[in-house]
C-alpha cells in the first residue's frame, strides 16, 4: 500500500462502517486514479470532500426508519448521558449508581429498551432519594462530594421534584420506545466520550457562587451537537434531530427551571441558544422548494 | 405541470445536472463520470471525489440512476450507472427550465442590440 493509499484509508473513516465495507475499495481506488502522478499527500479538496462526504453519508444512514421514534430514542440517549455525567463525578463516592447509570446509556446506545426501563428506574429512584435526603435503604451519607471534575455536592442545588421529572422523562420516553414494537437502532460509540466532557464543571465561564453553574466544556460540546443536529436535518430534510433536541431540552429547561428566581443572563444567554438551535432543527426541513416542470 | 422539487438534497444542483448528463451516452463507472464531466464543463465542474460519490448517492436514493453492474479491473471495484426513464425525464425538464430562464434574457438582449 502507497502512503497516499494509506492516508486515503485514513480519511475514509469518515464514512460509516458499513458503506466503507461496500463501497471503500470502489473509493479508493477513484482517489487513487484521480491523484497525480509521484503525489503522496491528498489534495486539500480531496481530503474536504471526504470529510464533507463522510458526514453526509453518515446523515443519510441515520435517517432510516420512523423519524419520530428514531428522534425519541436519539433524545433520550442525550438525555441519559446528561444523567451519568451528573453522576460521574461522584463515582468515588456512589460507584455502583454511576455503574448503573452506565449500564442504562449503554443499553440504551445498544438498542435495547425494555432492559433499560428497570436500571433507568433504579437509578433514578436513587438519585431522587439523594436529592430529597429520604434514603429508608441503601444509605448514602449526605451529602456526597465530588472526587473530580465537578465543585459542588451532588444535587446540591437541586430539588428531588426535578431529578424525578428528569428520570421520568427518559423512563416514559424508554417506556414508548419499549411498547410501540419493531426494533430500536444502535447509537455511535462516542456517546462515552461526551459524557466526560459533560461532566466537567470547567473552564468556569460563570461567576463564582452562581446557582447551577455550568461549565464550558458542557456548553460547548451541547452547542456542536446541536449545530450539527441542524445540519443534518437540512441535509437530510427529517425532523428526527428536531425530536431529540426538543427532549433533551425539555430535561434542561426542568434543571434550569428550578432556578428561576437566581437565573443569571449567562443562563438565559445558554438557554437561548439552545433553544434557537432546537426550533432551528424543526423548520430548516421545510425550507423553500423550487419547482421545477415535468 | 409542476413537481415540487426541493433544494439540497433533491433540487437538481449543476454538478447533478453534469453527471445525468454524463450518462445520457451510457453506463459509466465513477472515475469516467468524472472525467466526461469535466470535459463537458471544458474544466469548469470538477467535484472531488467524495462529492461525486455523495450525488451519485443521493441520484441513486431519488431513483433518477441505478447500478447497472459491478465488476472488478485490475482489482477494483467499479460500479456502473445508468441514468433512468425518470433521471432522463428530470434532466430534460431542468434542461428545458434553463432554456427558457435563457431565452428570457436573450430575448431582450437582442431586442436592445
Amino acid at each position: 500500500m502507497t502512503p497516499l493509499e494509506r492516508r486515503y484509508r485514513w480519511l475514509l473513516l469518515a464514512y460509516p462502517r458499513a458503506y466503507r465495507a461496500a463501497h471503500g475499495r470502489e473509493l479508493l481506488g477513484v482517489l487513487v486514479d484521480c491523484a497525480a502522478p509521484g503525489r503522496t499527500v491528498p489534495e486539500f479538496r480531496e481530503a474536504a470532500g471526504l470529510v464533507a462526504g463522510g458526514l453526509r453519508e453518515r446523515v443519510r444512514h441515520g435517517a432510516g426508519g420512523n423519524a419520530w421514534w428514531d428522534g425519541l430514542h436519539l433524545g433520550v440517549t442525550a438525555v441519559l448521558a446528561l444523567q451519568l455525567a451528573t453522576l460521574l463525578p461522584y463515582a468515588g463516592s456512589i460507584p455502583l449508581w454511576v455503574a448503573l447509570s452506565g449500564v442504562a446509556l449503554l443499553a440504551v446506545l445498544r438498542g435495547y429498551a425494555r432492559p433499560a426501563l428497570p436500571v433507568v428506574l433504579l437509578t433514578g429512584v436513587k438519585a431522587t432519594a439523594i436529592a430529597s435526603g429520604w434514603q429508608p435503604v441503601d444509605v448514602t451519607l449526605l451529602p456526597v462530594y465530588p472526587s473530580f471534575l465537578a465543585r459542588e455536592p451532588l444535587f446540591g442545588t437541586s430539588g428531588p421534584v426535578v431529578v424525578a421529572l428528569g428520570y421520568g422523562l427518559a423512563w416514559f420516553g424508554l417506556l414508548a420506545l419499549a411498547f410501540r414494537g419493531g426494533t430500536v437502532r444502535t447509537r455511535s460509540w462516542c456517546w462515552w466520550g461526551a459524557v466526560p466532557l459533560a461532566a466537567w464543571a470547567g473552564p468556569a465561564w460563570m461567576p463564582e457562587g452562581t446557582p447551577y453553574p455550568i461549565g464550558l466544556s458542557r456548553l460547548v460540546l451541547e452547542l456542536a451537537l446541536l449545530c450539527l443536529g441542524v445540519w443534518a436535518a437540512r441535509t437530510a430534510r427529517d425532523p428526527r434531530w428536531a425530536v431529540a433536541a426538543a427532549c433533551y431540552l425539555t430535561a434542561v429547561s426542568l434543571q434550569l427551571g428550578e432556578h428561576l428566581t437566581g437565573l443569571t443572563n449567562q443562563h438565559l444567554g445558554y438557554w437561548g441558544l439552545l433553544a434557537f438551535l432546537t426550533v432551528a432543527a424543526a423548520f430548516v426541513p421545510f425550507g423553500y422548494r423550487r419547482q421545477v416542470p415535468d | 405541470m409542476f413537481s415540487s422539487m426541493p433544494r439540497g438534497t433533491d433540487e437538481v444542483s449543476e454538478p447533478m445536472y453534469y453527471v445525468l448528463t454524463a450518462l445520457l451516452d451510457g453506463p459509466l463507472h465513477g472515475h469516467a463520470i468524472m472525467k466526461v464531466i469535466l470535459e463537458l464543463s471544458g474544466g469548469r465542474v470538477k467535484p472531488s471525489v467524495g462529492t461525486l460519490y455523495g450525488i451519485l448517492e443521493r441520484l441513486g436514493d431519488r431513483g433518477l440512476i441505478v447500478v447497472d453492474r459491478e465488476e472488478t479491473v485490475n482489482g477494483r471495484a467499479r460500479r456502473y450507472f445508468r441514468i433512468s426513464d425518470s433521471g432522463q425525464g428530470v434532466l430534460e425538464a431542468e434542461a428545458r427550465r434553463m432554456q427558457e430562464a435563457a431565452a428570457l434574457v436573450m430575448k431582450r438582449s437582442t431586442a436592445h442590440a
